[in-house]
Parts: structure tokens; C-alpha cells; sequence
């Protein structure tokens, strides 16, 4: 048995490293999310004031900024190849796949930009 | 071979719920909940962002998103219920796809074709995951309004 192909002879081994990565940034997701929402969660209902001197002070610890990055960086991954596998099943897009997939790509790299400047420019 | 219309139906047909299976439910409110949680990420991106430009930005952004009242609350409490199933229901998926647990063997396609990947482990598991979500999600509701100071 060879390589899947789809229709044309294309191949669908990218479509399967997609998945795995789909796969592994759930699991990820799933422990730092996790972590996120029990640190964060007891500030409902807490002044802006507490909430930001919280926010900042636990993002000038070391390990928590690794694990906020790791969070973007997964979230933003697992989140719009989501969004791109989900516009693929919906529109069945043959011609123009190679435009979403740019989109998807500009967006995320945009995101992680901004997401990035604020884990280093906040202290 | 002409393509048949509506196997290009794909949009209105998905949004269609009748003869919706459970799993075929499942994979709806899995796809639903994942686009609410990517809204929310890109604003929650976009929030803190803010705080680069000062904590006087961001105190104004927020101050934007309490001014909304309830209806904040109501959206965080949308979000925890998608976060909730959407990472529930993704632990099953991975379970299914990457590890093939909860299937059936495959078997001969024989009429009445009843498809093995629908038994009674996968469907133990999408009730289970349901209910359990539905307590958390009951649990969250009420976190939220304690700290709105309602209750």
C-alpha cells in the first residue's frame, strides 16, 4: 500500500501531520488550560486593581510566563487549524485551498505576534 | 462520475438536525463550541494586549466589558460551558481516533448496517461527558454569580 492520495494525486500525509498536531496541542491544552482557569478563576468578582496587580505579578514569575507562552502558542495552533479543517469540511474548497490556508496562516502568525509582545513587554 | 449536489451541500446540510445521530450531535456541538472558543481567544488576545499600553488602557477596556452588566457574566458562562465540552468531548475524540478505544471492531458492511463505532462504550462515554459537563457548567454558573455578588 502506498501513500493516501486524494483526487488529482495529491497527497494527504500533510492533512495527517495536521491531525497529530491537532492531537498533541489538545493534550497540551488540556493541563496548561487547566492550570490557566485555577489561577485565574478566584478573580471573579475581585476590583481591576486586584485583578491586575495579580495578573502582573504572576507573569513576572519565570515558570508561569513559560507556561502562558505555551498556552498561546497552543491555543492559537489547535485553535485555527480548527478553524481551517472546519472551513475545509464546510466548503470543500479545491482551487482556493492554498488561500485559506494562507489566511489561516497570516492570522495565526499575527496573534502569536501580539500575544508574544505582551508576555515580554508586561512587567 | 458528475458529482452528485448534495454531496456539495456541506454548510446547510450540517446545519440541518434531523436524523442527527448522538455522535453526529456530539461532532456538532464540538465544532460550535471550538469557533466560540477561538472568538474568545482572539478577544482575550486583543485584552491583555492592552496592558503593554499601559494598566490605564486596560482598566478602560475592562471597564468597557463590565459595563455590559449581566450580559458579561452570561458570556463568560457560555465560554466555561464550550471550554468544558469542547475539552471533555476532545478527550474522547482523542481516545476514539489515536488510541481506537471505545470502538467497535470492524466489521462486514451487512445490511441494516449498524456501524460498530456507535456502541454501547461510545455511547456510555458522549452521556457520561454530557452529564458531566452539565454539572460543571450548573457548578460555573454559580461561581459566576458569587462573584457578581447575586448570591
Amino acid at each position: 500500500m502506498g501513500e493516501p492520495v486524494a483526487e488529482g494525486g495529491k497527497s494527504l500525509m500533510k492533512e495527517s501531520w495536521n491531525m497529530l498536531l491537532t492531537y498533541i496541542t489538545a493534550a497540551v491544552l488540556v493541563f496548561v488550560l487547566t492550570f490557566h482557569l485555577l489561577l485565574e478563576s478566584p478573580l471573579v468578582g475581585k476590583t481591576l486593581e486586584d485583578t491586575l496587580t495579580f495578573g502582573v505579578a504572576t507573569g513576572n514569575l519565570v515558570y508561569y510566563r513559560i507556561v502562558f507562552g505555551l498556552l498561546l502558542l497552543t491555543a492559537v495552533i489547535h485553535g485555527f487549524n480548527g478553524l481551517r479543517v472546519l472551513a475545509v469540511e464546510w466548503l470543500h474548497p479545491k482551487k482556493l485551498g492554498w488561500l485559506l490556508n494562507l489566511i489561516i496562516l497570516l492570522v495565526m502568525a499575527f496573534l502569536l505576534a501580539v500575544g508574544t509582545v505582551t508576555l515580554v513587554v508586561v512587567q | 462520475m458528475k458529482e452528485e449536489r448534495r454531496y456539495k451541500s456541506g454548510l446547510i446540510q450540517s446545519l440541518n438536525p434531523l436524523g442527527f445521530n448522538i455522535e453526529r450531535w456530539s461532532y456538532t456541538v464540538h465544532r460550535a463550541t471550538g469557533v466560540i472558543l477561538v472568538g474568545y481567544l482572539t478577544a482575550h488576545i486583543f485584552e491583555t494586549f492592552q496592558l503593554g499600553a499601559g494598566s490605564a488602557a486596560w482598566a478602560n477596556t475592562m471597564a468597557a466589558l463590565h459595563s455590559l452588566g449581566p450580559l458579561e457574566m452570561v458570556g463568560l458562562w457560555i465560554v466555561a460551558g464550550s471550554a468544558l465540552y469542547h475539552g471533555a468531548n476532545g478527550i474522547r475524540l482523542i481516545l476514539n481516533e489515536v488510541f481506537g478505544k471505545l470502538m467497535g471492531k470492524p466489521i462486514l458492511p451487512v445490511y441494516p448496517y449498524s456501524p460498530t463505532s456507535l456502541g454501547r462504550n461510545q455511547r456510555i462515554a458522549v452521556w457520561t461527558i454530557t452529564a458531566v459537563v452539565l454539572v460543571l457548567w450548573v457548578w460555573a454558573g454559580l461561581y459566576l454569580l458569587a462573584g457578581l455578588g447575586v448570591i
